[in-house]
């Protein structure tokens, strides 16, 4: 089975980080491992796509075409994470910024966190599906305060306890999934195979409240407004390469995990309520996260205020729930995935190189560091839905999408926070990367390992912009498949 | 039997409210597992169900025992100022108390569990055990407060779920009461580091983060 390379590889990785002192070797290990993961989740992918859905364990792990997608963007950044570790791990070492000991204890904890993240697309049953996504909080907090300073201690403190509350609620959600399942009188289950082929007999009124219950739980942890609080402080204050695994695909899980109830929702004939709670949440995401962009002068926030940006698009996507809107989403997933993880990678490397995080005593990137300067400011044009990159494809179709279902008010407020953003980060960036070098700075070298993973991100933001040209029918398909289970 | 176990689930929770000491929180949180132990053991011995019997002992070894020892051993440790720090005093706390008891009723009611049974009155107790954590949790300084309210509305949840479905499937119990107290554990490992990177653990002055 290709999903137990998945599961444990990173296990592997994660007691190996125990013996192997030498955190250059390891790092190589440990990318190579995420390699070999990255080729298996593309096998799942695949293999899902051409027949249906995938059962092992005795019924535990089920994978279908939903599942595939979130382990095949996982898998990515992950490979990506690792690869950026290497010299950033190197540097913090070179700088006495961490010890030997502790960059064990980082590796340890990334693939454990890896590990969790994997586990959340995979497993059947939805308890097990709230353990999962609750252990990725757990481990990830260690993470965010790994540097034990004053401000990455609290923010992990504030990450911590308001995600355990918010996932309580969807604890409370849950159980009241599996009531309405045990009173249509069939045999006490809480897995997702067996819920979804009855959901059209469930009691409607007990799934309403139970997935109110579900999307503000699992909507704080994927970072929806207004539960998002913990978002920027978490995500500004991890290392560098976690915080593009936070924002990229952690979010990501917990949107997953809203899907597979919205599912079960949909298919008991709710689909209008699932539409409306979608869309005002992605709305009020997109609001509040211009907003806070305009003001901001920290740039790692800066960029945590967008993942909140795109997560309300990805919830309008989905919460419009034509195959367009769909697909779309899917592929925003996909396209916010790697764009946010370069530009998080592009942010660690002009934090380390300037000691500090305010925009305004930022200066003259592109001649201090210029290759990450070149393709970080590319990265930003992508990231604002820019037209040959991907992610202009995807905000696009789920515009379309709006318009083509009649939703004119949808549409334009998208657009005109869309257009608020983008100038915000025009304006932001020209001011950072353009100008003189501030007193005492010199050209920097960039390591080779982190190169790397800019390229290897860059060509998949270039590249799915050109191939979803040719490709949108499959998404299509894959997307009307995907509601189905 | 089981209405004087609800009842005194219910008179523990409100204990809770008028501790203003953090060991009298977790000894308030200590009988309330154990009442939750009680009432599950009941309903092990009325349905005859192992499963039952042995998500009870599980709750007597992590609830009762295990998680407040290690909560104890962290006050010890830090060895800070044990009052809780109330921003809502504990007279009108109790005297909010009953309000949050009493929505909870109406709503237990009008989402129909049970009928006027003992369930409904079961349900009406787990929402408000759940109400009041979350209110413990906003209404207390310490960050003690916030992990012991976090536990208390699990208590609630674990409550809610044994009385309208009969509980989780096993092995998803298993897994939640193992998560439970890792999440303890790790919580109680940051007060740690608050302590000593603060030397306070007052969550109202935690405010480096803006924006």
């Amino acid at each position: 089975m290709v999903m137990f390379i998945i599961l444990g590889i990173p296990l592997l990785l994660a007691a190996g980080a125990f013996f192997i002192k030498r955190e250059r070797l390891f790092g190589m290990i440990n990318c190579f491992g995420y390699f070999l993961v990255l080729c298996a989740s593309i096998f799942i992918f695949k293999e899902a796509v051409s027949t249906g859905n995938i059962k092992a364990l005795a019924n535990f792990i089920y994978l279908d075409i939903l599942s595939a997608v979130f382990i095949l963007v996982i898998s990515v950044v992950a490979f990506a994470a690792a690869l950026y570790s290497i010299a950033y791990i190197s540097k913090d070492i070179k700088e006495n910024i961490i010890s030997r000991r502790k960059a064990g204890f980082y590796y340890l904890l990334f693939n454990l966190f890896c590990f969790s993240m994997f586990c959340v697309p995979a497993v059947n049953n939805l308890g097990m599906l709230w353990v999962a996504i609750e252990m990725t909080t757990l481990i990830s907090a260690f993470l965010v305060g790994f540097y034990n300073s004053k401000e990455s201690v609290e923010a992990a403190w504030k990450y911590i306890i308001i995600c355990s509350v918010g996932i309580a609620f969807a604890l409370l959600g849950t159980i009241l999934f599996s009531y309405a399942f045990s009173i249509s009188g069939l045999s006490k289950s809480l897995n997702w195979s067996d819920m979804m082929p009855v959901a059209h007999v469930l009691d409607k009124n007990i799934l309403k409240i139970a997935f109110i219950f579900v999307l503000v739980g699992y909507g704080t942890k994927a970072g929806l407004a207004p539960m998002h609080t913990w978002l920027p402080d978490a995500h500004s204050q991890a290392i560098a390469p976690i915080s593009a695994l936070l924002s990229g695909v952690l979010l990501k899980t917990a949107v997953y995990a809203i899907l597979r109830f919205g599912i079960i929702l949909i298919k008991s004939g709710e689909m209008a309520y699932f539409t409306h709670l979608m869309i005002l949440f992605g709305v009020i995401s997109l609001a509040i996260s211009s907003g806070f962009i305009l003001i901001q002068k920290d740039l790692k926030r800066l960029l945590a205020y967008s993942s909140i940006e795109h997560i309300g698009i990805i919830a309008i996507g989905f919460g419009l729930g034509s195959p367009l809107a769909i697909g779309g989403a899917i592929l925003h997933i996909f396209n916010h995935a790697v764009t946010k993880s370069l530009m998080f990678f592009g942010a660690g490397n002009i934090v380390s190189a300037y000691k500090k995080h305010n925009m305004n005593s930022i200066r003259g990137v592109i001649k201090a560091l210029p290759f990450t300067g070149i393709l970080m400011l590319l990265g930003m044009f992508a990231l604002t839905g820019f037209p040959p990159f991907s992610i202009f494809i995807s905000e696009i179709m789920i515009i379309t999408a709006a318009f083509a279902k009649g939703s004119y008010i949808i549409a334009f407020l998208m657009l005109f926070f869309l257009s608020v953003i983008f100038g915000a980060f025009i304006f932001y960036f020209g001011k950072m990367f353009f100008g003189n070098l501030p007193k005492g700075m010199e050209k920097s070298g960039e390591p080779l390992s982190g190169k790397f993973a800019f390229l290897f991100l860059f060509i998949l933001i270039c590249g799915l912009g050109a191939v979803m040209v040719f490709k949108y029918k499959d998404l299509l398909w894959i997307a009307q498949r995907l509601l189905q289970g | 039997m089981q209405g004087i176990i609800l009842f005194l689930l219910l008179a523990s929770t409100y204990l809770m409210i008028i501790a203003k000491r953090v060991p009298a929180l977790i000894r308030g949180f200590r009988y309330q597992s154990f009442f939750l132990f009680l009432a599950t053991f009941i309903a092990a011995f009325k349905e005859n169900q192992v499963e039952l019997y042995v998500v009870s002992v599980m709750i007597i070894l992590v609830k009762v025992i295990l998680i407040p020892y290690f909560l104890d051993l962290t006050v010890k440790k830090i060895n800070v100022d044990e009052n809780l720090g109330l921003f809502v005093n504990s007279q009108l706390s109790l005297a909010l108390a009953p309000v949050f008891t009493y929505y909870s009723w109406v709503l237990s009611v009008n989402l129909g569990f049970g009928q006027g049974t003992l369930q409904s009155a079961a349900v009406a107790v787990a929402f408000s055990v759940i109400s009041i954590g979350a209110f413990l949790m906003v209404s207390r300084m310490k960050a003690f407060t916030q992990v012991v309210g976090i536990l208390i509305m699990e208590n609630g949840i674990f409550l809610f779920a044994s009385s309208v479905s009969g509980g989780m499937p096993f092995f998803a119990e298993i897994a939640i009461f193992f998560d439970v107290f890792i999440s303890a554990v790790i919580m109680g490992i940051f007060v740690f580091r608050i302590n000593k990177l603060f030397t306070h653990i007052d969550v109202n002055k935690l405010s480096r983060l803006k924006g």
